[in-house]
């Protein structure tokens, strides 16, 4: 079976000239970079072109790319200053969840992906409904921690902050996660009964 | 967020140094506040690696490789021509001139057999030209001129303007 290559493998292939190795990369990382994006933005697609909008920068600058750091940290740095200069084009409200419009607003999309199946309603379909309610830097902070795999360090160095500004930032990240979910649980045994 | 939560938090994550992780140890151990939040933390833990990437479309791969290729083909021609290429064609030039001026300086025979003699330039009177007639028109051609590149600099402060 043939190995698969590295990401720092693809990147020395890209920069010697195989752009096609490049589709490697993205193919791979293509769903983190788009998660992430999506932490911002509600839309599909706008999360789409910030995603791809990341990856073509990243190619772009990828002779720039030191190699100090794993590939993802980077990429993930580039879609989240993309994510940003979007959010501050399209200047998208991204008030408190405390706002009653943005109240309003969830519990639209709550009730527009009201649960059918078993499955749907499975405790991981409320985790993912509660970090879509979290701000963009709460919900970005615990992507990028749980589903990046990205340690502290790695999360500073995307985000642009002292590794222990993340470390609060993650656990008060993580308690209003903890309290959305308990809400919308909550809520969801309130129309149980 | 309390004090204990942050501690469990700290625990869990292997934030803490040894000393700290076996206080917070003995505490779960002893302490039923701290029992019951670490069961909670783990439970909510527990979910948090299960948790689903979002997919995007089908064509987002070739999409952003269009968009690179898009990219690349609106590079402008001079950022993609090698400059090392053109310094080295043109110090083969200034290599080649300087040989040959050497060379022309280095076999010139600089002691000059007889004085130097100009020659002879008749050039017809321009008083002759001259007339009132030509002056008239010269000058008007001039103004003509004047007003065609002040109408084209008023048109240009107008369209700013606007």
């Amino acid at each position: 079976m043939q190995k698969e290559l590295t990401d720092i493998e693809l990147i020395n292939l890209v920069l010697a000239g195989n752009q096609s190795a490049y589709a490697n990369l993205v193919k791979r990382h293509q769903r983190y970079a788009f998660t992430l994006a999506l932490r911002f933005t509600k839309s599909r697609e706008d999360a789409e072109e910030i995603a791809q909008d990341g990856f073509v920068k990243a190619y772009k600058s990828l002779s720039a790319f030191q190699q100090q750091s794993k590939f993802t940290t980077w990429l993930y740095s580039i879609v989240y200053t993309t994510a940003m200069t979007f959010l501050r084009k399209k200047q998208l409200k991204t008030d408190s969840m405390n706002d009653d419009a943005v109240f309003t607003q969830v519990n639209l999309l709550a009730s527009d992906l009201k649960p059918d199946s078993t499955e749907q309603k499975s405790r991981l379909y409320y985790v993912n409904l509660a970090i879509g309610q979290l701000l963009p830097d709460d919900a970005t902070i615990i992507t990028l921690f749980y589903q990046g795999e990205q340690s502290l360090e790695e999360i500073a160095q995307v985000i642009g902050m002292e590794t222990n500004t993340v470390k609060v930032k993650l656990h008060r990240a993580r308690h209003r996660l903890k309290e959305k979910l308990e809400g919308l649980l909550k809520q969801e045994v309130r129309e149980l009964l | 967020m309390n004090e204990i939560e942050e501690h469990l938090w700290n625990y869990i994550d292997g934030f803490c140094t040894e000393d700290e992780r076996k206080t917070i140890e003995t505490l779960i151990e002893n302490n039923a506040n701290y029992r019951n939040k670490y069961a909670e933390l783990k439970a909510f833990e527990a979910n948090m690696p299960a948790l689903d990437l979002e997919e995007p479309s089908m064509g987002f791969t070739f999409k952003v490789m269009e968009n690179i290729r898009a990219e690349h083909a609106r590079v402008p021609l001079k950022t993609r021509i090698n400059t090392s290429i053109v310094r080295a064609i043109g110090a083969f030039f200034i290599c080649t001139i300087l040989v040959l001026l050497g060379f022309v300086f280095v076999n010139v025979d600089w002691s000059a057999p007889s004085p130097v003699h100009l020659p002879e330039i008749k050039i017809p009177p321009v008083t002759n030209y001259l007339n009132p007639v030509v002056i008239k028109g010269f000058l008007f051609f001039d103004v003509v001129l004047g007003m065609f590149f002040l109408d084209y600099y008023f048109r240009k402060f107008f369209i700013r303007q606007k």
